[in-house]
């Protein structure tokens, strides 16, 4: 008896610890604010257009507004600072490039990219990018799909 | 009931079994006769018929003991396996929540962008996009390493 209780309870308790971890701070760029903006462009992909390219999820947004390009970034550091790996370059102090491999949820590998186009070096852009990309390829693999 | 407090021979045994049959003992003599019954070296038809007896009587409650407690363990393997479905179902109704449905869309400066093709090409753009920001990185640390060479030679 005290077995399967035991067994239940740490059934009930993974389960409130999964579900305790979905919130990664992106998510609240990702609340339709951009949908209806000027200088932004948001892309959502999921189900059978994402598998295509071996994903589940995959959901971008890119803005040309300085102001929220500082927003993005503080989230996305944030965020980073739950990776598991990462590959970032800072430019004058400011986040110019971030690959974040996040921990593993509901068995799927989870990746933030991050780019600040104004930091370029050539030909500098007033466009900073975040993807968020969510399906169970690896990273290796991720780094494929954006070398197609 | 004295004269049987101590049974110490076959016969003194005997006796009390007479008497068990005959309906004549006590309740106290009925558990003087079951210990000694368990525990006496002796044998005779009547102490063997006797211990037949108190023997089927032992084991009917035994049974009833292991019935009770297999009844008890089904109870609880029925109610482990219901929260054991209860949690797969509603795991899988999660699951299924969590799995995305078709989406491919795309909103640029407020307009809504719904051909697949179109929406696949800005993906595709993003990618190169990070593509060509993460080669500058590799190059960068290319150089460096290259440099670092130089410099060691």
């Amino acid at each position: 008896m005290k077995r399967i209780i035991i067994i239940i309870l740490t059934c009930l308790l993974t389960t409130m610890a999964v579900m305790a971890q979905n919130g990664l701070n992106i998510n609240r760029l990702f609340d339709g604010r951009y949908k209806k903006a000027a200088g932004a462009t948001e892309i959502i992909v999921t189900g059978s257009q994402a598998r295509e390219i071996g994903l589940t999820v995959y959901h971008s947004v890119s803005v040309t507004d300085k102001t929220q390009a500082e927003i993005i970034e503080n989230l996305v550091v944030k965020d980073g600072v739950q990776a598991v790996d990462k590959e970032v370059e800072y430019r004058n102090g400011q986040l110019y490039y971030g690959f974040y491999v996040l921990s593993r949820q509901h068995s799927s590998n989870r990746y933030i990219f991050f780019l600040n186009q104004n930091l370029a070096r050539k030909a500098p852009k007033n466009n900073v990018t975040l993807i968020y990309m969510e399906g169970k390829v690896n990273a290796d693999k991720i780094k494929k799909l954006i070398r197609k | 009931m004295n004269d049987f407090q101590h049974i110490n021979s076959p016969e003194g045994l005997e006796q009390l079994i007479e008497r068990y049959f005959d309906g004549m003992t006590t309740v106290e003599e009925e558990a003087l006769l079951r210990h000694a019954l368990a525990h006496c070296p002796w044998s005779s038809d009547a102490i063997d018929e006797a211990k037949m007896v108190m023997g089927y009587f032992a084991a009917h409650s035994h049974q009833q003991r292991q019935q009770t407690i297999k009844g008890k363990r089904q109870l609880f393997i029925s109610i482990a396996a219901s929260i054991a479905i209860i949690l797969a179902v509603g795991g899988y109704a999660l699951w299924q929540q969590q799995q995305p449905s078709d989406v491919c869309i795309a909103y640029i400066n407020g307009l809504v962008v719904q051909d697949d093709d179109k929406v696949m090409g800005l993906v595709a753009d993003d990618l190169n996009m990070m593509d060509h920001a993460g080669n500058a990185m590799s190059d960068q640390l290319s150089s460096l390493g290259e440099a670092l060479e130089l410099d060691n030679e």
